[in-house]
């Protein structure tokens, strides 16, 4: 079972229950929720906010690949997965993505969860402009993409 | 022919809009579209080389959601985005 979506920070929150709902199975002992969120630092800097940038429809594509690559290449039993991430302006403590992984395993939900966020860091596209306390912004540097698919 | 390409991440700054047009010969490639990009953004802003750095680290993307190499080549009408580095998460 596979959710991924792009969600409108201005129009929705992300849901810790949502999630909780979609992975839960009978045939599953072990979940996992991973949460990232806006901190209030980065690079000596003083963060206040975050606005996330989404190519959409390539973010959506892209969840799909690495869920489908994930199960293909480790060894997971009833994989249930669920994924979205924030599009828009996050303040500190915003919930900026989830990951809620359900498998028969717990060593099976560490690996899919840890596997899935790596790789959206590394090719999915999303971007994070921080905001300073000093009313500066910045992009984020970032990983370059070249192929989704690999 | 003219081409656009939407804007994403840190190349929304190359303009108010949230794309770009260019004019470049029919047919091109994605190599030349992002060299005619280079020299566009180096004539609008010669005092930023980040900008260019950020072209020259830049995937491109087909209006099928699909990443595409340096010799696709571009069609007259083509919607192209620029894709530059990412850092979800």
């Amino acid at each position: 079972m596979f959710h991924g979506k792009v969600i409108d920070a201005s129009k929705q929150s992300i849901s810790l229950d949502e999630a909780k709902k979609f992975i839960t199975s009978e045939q599953c002992g072990a979940s996992l929720f991973f949460i990232g969120t806006v901190r209030n630092h980065n690079n000596n800097k003083k963060v206040t906010g975050i606005t996330y940038d989404s190519h959409d429809a390539i973010v959506e594509k892209s969840f799909k690949e690495i869920y489908e690559e994930a199960i293909h290449k480790l060894t997971i039993d009833h994989p249930s997965v669920y994924i979205e991430h924030a599009k828009g302006y996050l303040g500190l403590g915003g919930i900026s993505i989830i990951i809620a992984v359900a498998a028969k395993h717990r060593s099976q939900v560490y690996e899919l969860s840890r596997y899935i966020i790596e790789e959206i860091k590394k090719r999915t596209p999303i971007w994070k402009k921080e905001h300073y306390n000093d009313h500066q912004s910045d992009w984020l540097k970032g990983n370059p993409v070249h192929d989704l698919s690999k | 022919m003219k081409i656009k390409i939407e804007l994403f991440g840190a190349a929304r700054d190359f303009s108010k809009q949230d794309y770009l047009e260019l004019t470049v010969p029919e047919p091109t490639s994605i190599k030349e579209v992002r060299e005619n990009l280079m020299d566009f953004i180096q004539a609008k802003y010669p005092e930023n080389k980040n900008y260019l750095e950020i072209v020259k680290r830049s995937a491109f993307a087909n209006e099928h959601n699909e990443i595409v190499q340096d010799h696709y080549q571009i069609s007259a009408n083509s919607k192209l985005c620029i894709i530059p580095p990412v850092g979800g998460g």
